[in-house]
């Protein structure tokens, strides 16, 4: 074991590597940690062209600063990517530095019956597939790392942004799959690794297709065409789409969008590259029903999530519906039809609005979203809602006198908070929030068998219906048809309330 | 959905027995418990192994990784080394085993087979008989691990091109072998080149790829 002494190529930092003859070794890198494990140095086993030092160099400089530079950066370079910081050289090949992992994206347990990988990282895979999370799969994973439903939200959330920010940037990720995913469901984190493949559209070329199941099928339908042939289609900002649906999907419903039981072709590798390429069909097409699972084809681990009757695209609400059928049924073969990474980043926080708490204690997910209907129920494990439940419509001022709905509903649950994002239509829920914008201004409880809310900091509303003030520090109650403005500010919001479940 | 069978025939005759049988075991507990780490594999992977001696027996069916279990593997003090009527056996078992695609039915993935050995077929017509029914089997790929200088690459090289020779059977040689072998059964779950074929990963340097 020695302690290795490396100099950057672009300034004249020095970083420290310890080689003990066995790094972990990925496909394109070996992988060394720094004596304070702050950092890693990831040496590239081949020799790298010109092309790759300027790719490399440009995401290290240049990238790197227009995400420090800008608004959120630190929960970019903390949170969400693991971007590389500086270029080196040692003999004749070349390096990264990387900062090390969150400690969260490694196994505190891992499987439920030994500790085999304990301590391994949460590669993106292990959460979404069906079988890890099957309490009777002899490897199951522990249930303290399977986190709730809403824990998936997040996480997409995060990813949503991950893609939107680099596509901003002008950059495409080309491999995004759950390989270069970290996640961490009881957090609700992800973060992105292995961003030295980045594709500057134009200005370098893909070196990769991508990874099997992530690879948009217009790439697979064009993979034999020669690099060059104008017809060929590689990884760019398109393709990061069509995977980043994917990787949403089957975070939320722990099954892939296109492997049904549809069979093209009787030779195995011909059919896959059909299914997944040019012939792909989302497996919950409503009107094209030929790529249904075949139920009794199902690994017996997989069957709860794989039955798509049982549990339906549709529980994950109405937001995300549409933008499924716009990445799965409308752009899957049309790719500027497929939903962006700001869409889904939308859709989904919207999503975590509508949703509801199961009164069951042994239910597994926790959390699902309302269905719009008068008796909801957990479509997980079929437990109906107990009590009325206030669903809370939410309207923008149009004209003086006009006001038109956000098409955002929140639903109301006990010691639920409300936020700056709900009151005014200005104040957008993203990475760019301010700490005080993240303060709650109020919060709903089941209070003396009435629902109330309370304020704490609102300081213009209004009980319409009543027409008198809300001042804060007092709390009013949830009618049916109860109307409130929230704000008097420009860009105030009125929330309209029905009581379902009644 | 789709399985990935592989199939590992690993020699068991009198020159195996000590240190080498020893430290085939380890290195294939070693193999497996990688596997059994690897999320990817865990989907999809199914194997069954096949031992060789004067006797060929099939000590695993074709299971899904999650329920293998690895037995100890023991060989006899002496004995031939009957790798000709082991492959009689593995084509029997991969024509009964492969779920063929359908009009209905999803196939599975081409099996790859592991052969393991430290000698030379002792039932040479047979083993010659076998070749052409192998091959029309159409296995993804089939890697021959050849151990020891009694070892006889030249032979294997009539079944495969891909023919890794170990100098010896020691523990660490066996280990680094088998963690190549976990790393070519994980290679359809890797990124995926704009080239176009998908190739085995190089073998670790320490071993003399043969192709």
């Amino acid at each position: 074991m020695s302690i290795i002494t490396v100099k950057s190529i672009l300034t004249d930092r020095i970083y420290q590597y310890v080689d003990n003859g066995d790094p972990k070794s990925g496909t394109a890198k070996n992988v060394y940690f720094s004596p304070d494990r702050k950092y890693v140095v990831a040496i590239f086993k081949e020799k790298q062209d010109f092309n790759q030092k300027e790719r490399l160099t440009r995401i290290v400089t240049r990238y790197l600063d227009q995400i420090q530079s800008k608004e959120a950066g630190d929960y970019y370079l903390n949170e969400i990517y693991r971007w590389p910081t500086d270029l080196i050289e040692t003999r004749d090949r070349i390096g990264i530095i990387v900062p090390i992992y969150n400690s969260k994206f490694f196994f505190a347990k891992g499987y439920s019956s030994s500790d085999l990988i304990k301590g391994e990282e949460k590669n993106g895979k292990w959460f979404a597939g069906a079988k890890f999370r099957n309490k009777l799969f002899p490897l199951s994973l522990d249930q303290t790392e399977l986190g709730r439903w809403l824990n998936y939200f997040q996480i997409g959330i995060n990813l949503s942004r991950g893609v939107k920010k680099m596509h901003q940037m002008g950059l495409s990720h080309s491999d995004l799959s759950y390989n270069n995913v970290l996640i961490d469901p009881s957090s609700g984190s992800a973060c992105m690794i292995d961003l030295d493949g980045l594709v500057v559209p134009g200005l370098f070329q893909a070196e990769v297709i991508g990874t099997a199941d992530f690879i948009a099928p217009e790439v697979l339908a064009t993979k034999h065409l020669n690099k060059t042939d104008p017809s060929r289609k590689l990884p760019n900002r398109l393709t990061d789409l069509h995977a980043l649906a994917c990787l949403i999907y089957m975070y939320l419903l722990h099954r892939h969008p296109l492997k049904g039981g549809k069979v093209h072709d009787l030779d195995t590798e011909k059919d896959d590259l059909l299914s997944m390429g040019e012939k792909a069909l989302f497996i919950e097409h409503p009107a094209d029903l030929s790529n249904r699972p075949k139920m009794n084809q199902i690994s017996k681990w997989d069957t709860y999530w794989a039955d798509v009757n049982k549990i339906p695209y549709t529980i994950t609400g109405p937001y995300l519906k549409a933008l499924f059928d716009k990445a799965f049924i409308d752009g899957l073969h049309n790719p500027m039809q497929r939903p962006t990474a700001e869409e889904w980043e939308i859709a989904l926080l919207k999503t975590t609005d509508l949703m509801q708490q199961c009164s069951n204690i042994y239910c597994d997910q926790k959390w699902y979203v309302f269905d719009n209907t008068t008796i909801p129920k957990c479509p997980f494990c079929g437990t109906s809602h107990q009590g009325t439940l206030p669903v809370l419509d939410l309207y923008y001022q149009f004209q003086p006198t006009v006001w038109r709905p956000e098409n955002h509903r929140l639903m109301v649950y006990n010691n639920q908070y409300l936020f700056q994002w709900h009151v005014n239509r200005n104040v957008i829920r993203n990475e760019r929030l301010t700490a005080e914008q993240k303060i709650p201004v109020g919060y709903f409880t089941f209070h003396e068998g009435k629902w109330v809310f309370v304020n704490q900091t609102l300081t213009s509303m209004v009980d319409k219906t009543e027409d008198k003030e809300v001042p804060v520090n007092t709390m009013v109650e949830l009618t049916d048809g109860k109307k409130l403005l929230l704000s008097k500010e420009d860009g105030g919001r009125v929330i309209l309330v029905t009581l379902a479940n009644k | 959905m789709r399985r990935l069978p592989v199939y590992f025939l690993i020699d068991t005759s009198g020159s195996m027995y000590g240190e080498p049988i020893q430290a085939l075991n380890n290195a294939l507990s070693g193999m497996v418990n990688t596997l059994r780490a690897d999320a990817q594999a865990l989907d999809s992977l199914w194997i069954s192994m096949i031992t060789f001696d004067r006797e060929v027996k099939e000590i695993v069916p074709l299971t899904e990784l999650p329920s293998f279990q690895l037995p100890e593997i023991t060989c006899p003090q002496s004995g031939p080394t009957h790798t000709g009527h082991a492959l009689e056996m593995l084509y029997e078992k991969v024509k009964l085993d492969i779920i063929r695609g359908s009009s209905t039915q999803k196939g599975d993935w081409k099996p790859l087979m592991f052969l393991f050995t430290d000698g030379k077929p002792s039932d040479l017509q047979l083993y010659r008989e076998m070749l052409p029914k192998i091959k029309s089997l159409n296995f993804g790929a089939i890697v021959c691990c050849a151990a020891g200088h009694l070892a006889n690459d030249s032979l294997l090289k009539e079944l495969t091109p891909d023919v890794v020779h170990l100098d010896t059977a020691d523990s660490a040689t066996l280990k680094q072998f088998f963690k190549w072998v976990s790393e070519t059964i994980e290679q359809g779950n890797k990124s995926q080149g704009t080239g176009e074929s998908v190739t085995l990963p190089p073998p670790p340097s320490e071993i003399t790829l043969i192709i």
